[in-house]
């Protein structure tokens, strides 16, 4: 099989790994070598479905002997099988990456003869890319839950993130549905790498020349809408992930049918809003200062489909505003809906020259949508009848959106994180 | 209030500084001056101030130590090649003068929105480049990628890919301004192209770029396609030089 084939097989079996990010890395090119990295992240196009492509995705093999009901690749699956050599991938990654197609690569498996061999494998190709190649671009690596310790500290070594998939969100559905995975084979390596990045920067503090360790942090992934945990189960899991295991990101995959199975829900489409949604949340817990707690509970525990779970969040706590815009800390200015940490950011820095007014909210370039129902500004409301009554704020914003676009069908995977 | 003076200058980049610095020096509230490019009309009105390019490079030096995010910011909305804006840009000045780097959360103010909201745009199509530029192999080993920013922001672009592929000899070409960077054996040139031939592209081009056509369309989850925002992350005015986007 020539490598075109291969690739049509590979990058098709790999396009439904979420992550893409290219971010959080800054490696200078060494000399004779090839490639840097970019504390930002770059994109380098998007495809057909609007989604970044930053870094080459792709599989070392789809030739997986798990049987995991919700994966293409599963064993009983009649698909075609491929396997990519060492040299091949290093070529690829690098003729793409002469051109400017990428930032990097993204590396991940199925599961060949066993955890270890397939980890040994996908070790060598980053190895050869590094040592041989001297090549400095992006590095993905996706851990093969289950193989050694040894090859999970090598991997971190030469690449820039890892990320060791969760899949499902709980113990029970992993069992259901992916019955050769186990939760302490995935949770085990996710700690080794937390504890090894923690120890690789206080080492770099002491010494600058110690090797780094996944420079650019851990990541993991799961599906949503396969197995039925509801969305504060998945915040509480995230939550936990963000503050115990020092996770950079979660990534959400709206479930797609990809085969047929009896343990699978039947959907008409992809719960793309539902996933919209949880990265929302996902925000919030990461740059906005909100608890899994506060955005739901066992009362409520899935989020609002018509709204946004910061604007839900306000429509249940009409005691928190009206919020001053003059005098509002930071963090009071990030839980007004509408207001992101750019937003913040700004009306913090334009008032310290003069008080803000309503004509230079929009001057600093804050979207009024949303906000306006929930702000002041030197003790003048926007639209003063409906400050403090939820009921009509809810209206009131119900209205706006039926002229205004539909809700996003679905999240946009930025190539950097804020 | 008092009456608003009027300022002219010969058109040149040089000139602008020049004058800028001239008019921060001797006038005492540059706010109420206005600055304008000198027009060759019988009615022109306003005092010509001459060029001196040590006095603009003066005062670009001095800008890089009071403030370097702002003179950073300078130098991008240079690369929108505005014309028209240089009140706008006198006012700006001044104001880094009095207030330092925080100045660009001054964004009620017009002239730093209009500044900072043009370089804006300039620092993001310069890192949307940063991706989108695509490089083709030729002949003689050497890459050629070719361009149409609406910002002049070759240079830039270029001192980017000294360090990112540094080991390759590389051409960058903006085809609507005809100019060209050139890195090679370690030396980074820049110059204009009179007369663009197309070289002849290497033997194993084509089939490089093939693979690169067929991995992005098979990334792509075809139950969520999204042209709305594949268009809006990548506007369709770059497809035109993307490898990716060849016959659509």
């Amino acid at each position: 099989m020539d490598t075109l084939a291969k690739l049509q097989i590979l990058s098709g079996a790999a396009r439904y790994d979420a992550s893409c990010a290219s971010s959080g890395s800054k490696r200078e090119a060494s000399v004779g070598g090839i490639g840097n990295t970019s504390q930002s992240g770059i994109c380098h196009s998007w495809s057909d479905d609007g989604r970044c492509i930053s870094l080459l995705k792709i599989l070392l093999s789809n030739d997986c002997r798990y049987d995991c009901a919700y994966c293409v690749n599963r064993s009983s699956n009649a698909v075609e099988r491929a396997s990519f050599t060492a040299r091949e991938v290093v070529d690829l990654t690098l003729e793409f990456y002469r051109r400017n197609y990428i930032e990097g690569l993204f590396l991940s498996s199925a599961v060949m003869q066993s955890p270890d061999v397939t980890m040994d494998r996908m070790v060598k190709v980053v190895e050869t890319l590094r040592q041989e190649e001297q090549f400095g671009g992006y590095i993905h690596l996706k851990i093969i839950p289950g193989c050694s310790s040894d090859l999970v500290r090598k991997a971190g070594l030469y690449a820039d993130r890892i990320s060791v998939n969760i899949e499902l969100p709980s113990q029970v559905s992993l069992q259901r549905l992916a019955p050769q995975k186990h939760k302490n084979a995935i949770l085990e390596p996710m700690a080794l790498i937390g504890r090894e990045i923690t120890s690789s920067l206080v080492e770099r503090k002491a010494d600058r020349r110690a090797p780094r360790f996944a420079p650019a942090g851990q990541s993991t992934q799961m599906i949503i809408g396969a197995s039925p945990e509801n969305d504060f189960q998945i915040l509480r899991l995230s939550q936990g992930l963000y503050k115990k295991m020092h996770l950079k990101r979660v990534y959400y995959s709206a479930y797609v049918p990809v085969c047929e199975d009896n343990r699978l829900p039947v959907l008409a489409s992809p719960p793309l809003l539902r996933e919209h949604r949880l990265y929302q949340a996902d925000w919030l817990l990461r740059f906005y200062g909100f608890s899994a707690e506060e955005i739901l509970s066992d009362d409520l525990p899935f989020l609002d489909e018509t709204f946004d779970p910061k604007t839900a969040w306000a429509l249940r706590h009409p005691e928190f505003f009206p919020v001053e815009i003059n005098r509002a800390d930071y963090a009071t200015l990030l839980r007004v809906p509408g207001i992101g940490v750019t937003s913040a950011k700004r009306i913090i820095a334009a008032r310290r020259f003069s008080a803000i007014t309503p004509e230079g909210m929009k001057r600093i370039g804050v979207v009024m949508k949303r906000a306006k129902y929930f702000i002041t500004s030197s003790g003048r409301t926007f639209e003063k009848s409906l400050v403090g009554t939820p009921a009509l704020v809810r209206q009131q914003l119900l209205l706006g959106d039926a002229t205004a676009t539909l809700p996003p069908r679905q999240l946009v995977f930025p190539g950097f994180s804020l | 209030m008092k009456a608003t003076k009027r300022y002219l200058y010969d058109g040149t980049a040089d000139g602008l500084f020049s004058a800028i610095s001239w008019i921060l020096e001797e006038e005492a509230d540059p706010e109420n001056v206005v600055l304008a490019e000198r027009e060759q009309t019988l009615f022109e009105d306003g005092l010509f101030i001459n060029t001196d390019s040590i006095q603009a490079e003066q005062l670009f030096s001095r800008l890089r130590n009071r403030a370097s995010d702002a003179a950073y910011t300078l130098y991008l909305f240079m690369l929108a090649e505005k014309e028209g804006m240089e009140s706008s840009l006198l006012h700006y000045i001044s104001l880094v003068y009095r207030y330092g780097d925080t100045v660009s959360g001054y964004l009620t103010h017009p002239a730093v929105r209009d500044i900072v909201s043009i370089a804006k745009k300039a620092g993001r199509e310069l890192h949307r480049m940063k991706g989108l530029l695509r490089f083709e192999k030729l002949q003689d080993g050497a890459y050629l990628a070719k361009m149409e920013p609406d910002h002049n922001i070759i240079q830039p672009l270029a001192s980017y890919f000294r360090t990112r592929l540094r080991a390759q000899h590389w051409f960058l070409y903006d085809v609507k301004r005809r100019t060209a960077a050139r890195w090679s054996n370690g030396v980074l040139q820049f110059g204009t192209i009179e007369q663009f031939i197309t070289p002849a592209l290497s033997e194993d081009e084509k089939k490089v770029q093939l693979l690169w056509q067929t991995f992005f369309k098979t990334i792509a989850i075809a139950d969520r396609k999204n042209p709305r925002l594949q268009k809006s992350n990548m506007p369709m005015k770059y497809w035109k030089y993307l490898t990716e986007k060849q016959g659509e």
